[in-house]
């Protein structure tokens, strides 16, 4: 694989990546969204296959399918599995501000992102680490996310979205993480999203809905 | 008629929680008098100059700790060694009969461990650990009895102010280290000098506010009357006798002897408030109706006596008079040691007294001299020290302190000639004032008839409380005739300090001594004439009237028709300090409310008078309300930014991050 293949391809990636961000943005439907988010996991496994295969390291490939694995089969299933037990009005992310008003804000949070990014592109500018300003763009979105939606499942989902960010920006910058780490990060997050998991589930279960807004006051 | 005076009317005290085992009192009484007794060695190895290092690098992560006994260190390990040796004898017979749980119980020893620590630190790092100790089991000690609503806010007031003085201790020595480029306190003393003058003043201010809010020097005394009457008889006598002098040994050890001579500022500013709390602290004594309460503002009154000596000492090292420097310093230390076993017997004594009737209101007492014998006349030992008269343990350094502070020669500069007097006049005022003060204490708590059914039925202290207040009357006795086994001590803590003349320590042997002051004068034969003539006189008196004594008669005594003698007659400690409160009505503004009832709605005739009289801390309702009400208003404001809304938090949170990326690039 030639130097050029591989940085088009990171590019190509990387764009799919912001795509499909923003498109979790602009999703209402529940399910769609969790969707998104799991081909947005196989764009991210992506990343570090491509790098293996170019720097002919096997390792990296394994770290790659590894990640596609977890975050395009097991979350979206748990999360899945969660939205089973929603009754059926309760399937919307419930956005606190509009559809356009979040993508205007996705807008503006992406062009921080690359202002931000900046000394991370600095790195290499010629290689992968051009790519840096989606992963820190992802991360904003995913905090957006966690600010906006008032549903206990689509914080989850901007939680994800903002781990994958970290892992995006870890992967283009530093050309993959040990697969010690890589294992570490992903055993923490699948372990937030199963605890998240069960606490919206006992949210349910004791206020009879997940929203958070009611959650503003402390409970024996 | 009747007079209704309302106090504080406090319950019996119940132990809280679990109550510990039978052998339990008896073993966390015995582990205080070990560290005692191990405190008193220590103590003379310091003082004699053997107090070497050790370091415990593994016992805390990064810093170590150091123990190291200085001198001065020594002598207060001492001090505090007295105290626990009483206080642990005492707590023995204290918590079995009044109960208390195994944590009340755990108290005493740890507490004494913690001041032990302070005092044998050789590092910045480790004083500001055990003082945190320190001040942990001393809070826990206060609220032994945390189901009554009084020991509670005591408890809140003292975790406040213990904590601010922390915080301006830590930031005063931590300052001190960073520049003095050490935390070990024997070369921080030398590397003092390498201090910015804008840093040595900003060590000083921290500092001195830090060490003087934990001696309860005005206006940082406010937790004191409220946190020393809640904890449990021995822990009350550790803290009011031995935690304060742990306050000024800090005073001493880093602001006189560390920091070294300094601007002329530092030391009025040490006598100013000094003075400030002996008046104050005395005169809310002289009207105070609950006993310990009474006890904890005399503290107040004798920790500003021993203030105004540190700083007088400090202006006449400023003024290069080392010899009347060397006497000051040396009375401030040796009414330290004294008000030391004084407080712990009087708070000893006051607290069987409590035990016995679950009463502290002097208003209610009375009668206990024939109920509790022995502990009346312990407590009468005591009250004679604090009254700083011949005889108790008070006086050596009361004489002192006047001697140093009144022979100033003339010409010796402005500012000298016109503190002194003052510092004269308080320190005579507080002095005829603590009297007032410790009379009403003894007369109206311990006299005459009981007043209350519950000090009718007083008991005496059982045996080993009466051993643990003995072993403090003993020490008072020694204090008041032979100060002369604190002479090595004394020289050896002046040798630390630096622009004191070593040749001109005062000599403490039978007849005291001030070189380079005229002025003599021997407790000990002091103590002995007035023994002898009083000895005489009952004699004497005794075989004269022998001879020419009527047969006696029986009859009822003339009452000007009022009927028989009750209670109801007696001098009250309201009525006995009503002169005084009138006196000083501008200083205390206290609040009288008298209500006259009028019988069948003629003006002449009256049914019943009801007279109410409360003396509160003005200090803390002009200082401290205002400033409390301030800090609540902006906790309000604050408040407002966390509703309890999830999303805002994570926006701090996405906020937060933002800006830590934006700078960062």
């Amino acid at each position: 694989m030639s130097a050029s293949a591989y940085l088009s391809g990171v590019n190509l990636v990387a764009g799919g990546l912001l795509v499909l961000t923003v498109a979790v943005v602009w999703r209402r439907d529940l399910a769609a969204m969790i969707r998104l988010l799991a081909l947005q996991g196989l764009f991210l496994g992506a990343i570090p296959v491509l790098a293996g295969v170019y720097h002919r390291d096997a390792q990296l490939v394994v770290v790659g399918v590894a990640v596609a694995a977890l975050r395009a089969g097991l979350f979206p299933r748990l999360l899945r599995a969660r939205l089973r037990g929603e009754p059926a009005e309760d399937r919307e992310a419930a956005p606190l501000v509009t559809t356009t008003a979040s993508l205007l804000a996705a807008a503006a949070l992406i062009i921080v992102a690359y202002v931000v990014a900046a000394p991370v592109v600095r790195l290499g500018p010629d290689g992968p680490a051009r790519a840096a300003p989606v992963g820190f763009a992802m991360v904003f979105i995913g905090i957006f996310l966690l600010v906006t939606r008032r549903k206990a499942l689509s914080q989850v989902i901007g939680l994800l979205i903002l781990d994958n960010g970290i892992d995006a920006v870890a992967f283009v910058a530093a050309a993959g993480v040990p697969v010690i780490v890589e294992l570490g990060v992903s055993l923490d997050v699948l372990l937030g999203v199963l605890v998240l998991g069960v606490l919206a589930g006992r949210m349910h279960a004791k206020f009879g809905g997940t929203d958070l807004d009611e959650l503003r006051e402390l409970h024996e | 008629m009747t007079a209704t005076v309302e106090s504080t009317v406090s319950a019996p005290r119940r132990g809280t929680g679990r109550p510990a085992a039978g052998l339990a009192p008896a073993l966390a009484g015995t582990v205080t008098v070990g560290l005692g007794g191990a405190a008193g060695l220590l103590g003379v190895l310091g003082i004699s100059g053997h107090g070497g290092g050790v370091r415990l690098g593994w016992l805390l992560p990064l810093a170590g700790v150091d123990f190291a006994v200085s001198a001065t260190a020594g002598l207060f390990m001492l001090l505090v060694g007295l105290v626990a040796v009483a206080a642990g004898v005492y707590s023995i017979g204290y918590f079995r009969t009044s109960g208390a749980s195994t944590i009340t119980l755990a108290v005493a020893p740890v507490f004494t461990a913690a001041m032990l620590g302070v005092l044998a630190a050789g590092s910045v790092v480790t004083l500001l650990v055990c003082w945190e100790m320190m001040a942990l089991a001393s809070l826990v000690g206060v609220l032994s009895d945390h189901h009554r609503p009084a020991a509670l806010d005591a408890g809140r007031w003292y975790a406040g102010m213990t904590q601010l003085g922390f915080v301006a201790i830590l930031v005063g020595l931590v300052v001190l280290s960073a520049s003095g480029g050490s935390g070990d306190m024997v070369l921080l003393g030398r590397h003092a000098g390498r201090l910015t003058p804008t840093a040595r003043n900003a060590v000083f201010a921290l500092t001195a506010l830090g060490f003087g809010s934990k001696a309860g020097l005005v206006p940082l005394h406010v937790w004191l009357p409220r946190a020393h009457p809640e904890a449990p008889g021995p822990v009350s006598a550790l803290m009011s006798a031995a935690m304060v002098a742990v306050g000024i040994y800090g005073l001493v050890r880093v602001d006189v002897q560390i920091l070294g001579p300094g601007p002329r500022w530092w030391a009025v500013a040490v006598l100013g408030f000094g003075a400030l709390s002996a008046v104050y602290g005395v005169l809310q004594a002289s009207v105070s109706t609950d006993l310990k309460r009474l006890l904890a503002y005399s503290t107040t009154e004798n920790m500003g006596v021993v203030a105004v000596g540190v700083g007088a000492g400090m202006l006449l090292i400023d003024y290069h008079r080392p010899g009347a420097a060397a006497v000051a310093i040396a009375a401030a230390l040796v009414h330290t040691v004294a008000h030391a076993v004084f407080k712990a017997l009087l708070f000893l004594s006051a607290g069987a007294a409590v035990a016995a009737t679950g009463i502290r209101d002097l208003d209610r007492l009375g009668g206990l001299a024939v109920r509790m014998p022995a502990t009346t006349i312990l407590f009468a030992v005591g009250a004679l020290g604090a009254s700083g008269l011949p005889l108790g343990a008070g006086f050596v350094s009361e004489w002192l302190l006047l001697q140093a502070l009144i022979h100033t020669e003339p010409g010796s500069g402005t500012l000298l000639a016109v503190v002194m007097p003052v510092a004269v006049g308080v320190v005579a005022l507080s002095t005829g004032l603590g009297v007032a003060a410790m009379v009403k204490a003894f007369g109206v708590g311990f006299l005459a008839r009981p007043r209350s059914p519950e000090a009718a039925e007083a008991r005496e202290a059982s045996p080993s409380m009466v051993a643990g207040m003995s072993f403090a009357a003993a020490a008072c006795g020694v204090a008041a005739v032979a100060p002369v086994v604190l002479s090595a001590a004394l020289d050896k803590v002046l040798g630390e300090t630096p622009g004191v003349g070593l040749s001109a320590a005062p000599s403490l042997g039978v007849v005291l001594r001030l070189p380079g002051l005229a002025g003599s004068v021997s407790p000990a034969v002091l103590a002995a004439a007035v023994v002898s003539v009083t000895l005489a006189v009952v004699v004497l008196a005794g075989r004269a009237g022998a001879r020419r004594r009527p047969a006696a008669v029986t009859a009822p005594l003339w009452t000007c028709g009022a009927g028989p003698l009750s209670e109801r007659m007696e001098y009250t400690a309201t009525s006995f300090a009503q002169p005084l409160q009138q006196v000083f009505d501008v200083v205390l503004r206290p609040e009288v409310d008298v209500e006259v009832s009028h019988a069948g709605g003629s003006e002449y005739l009256v049914e019943r008078v009801r007279f109410r009289s409360r003396v509160d801390d003005t200090v803390e309702l002009r200082l401290y309300r205002p400033i409390l009400a301030a800090v609540s208003r902006w906790a309000g404001w604050v408040r407002r930014a966390h509703p309890g809304s999830v999303h805002l938090y994570i926006g701090y949170g996405a906020i937060g991050v933002t800006v830590v990326l934006v700078v960062a690039r």
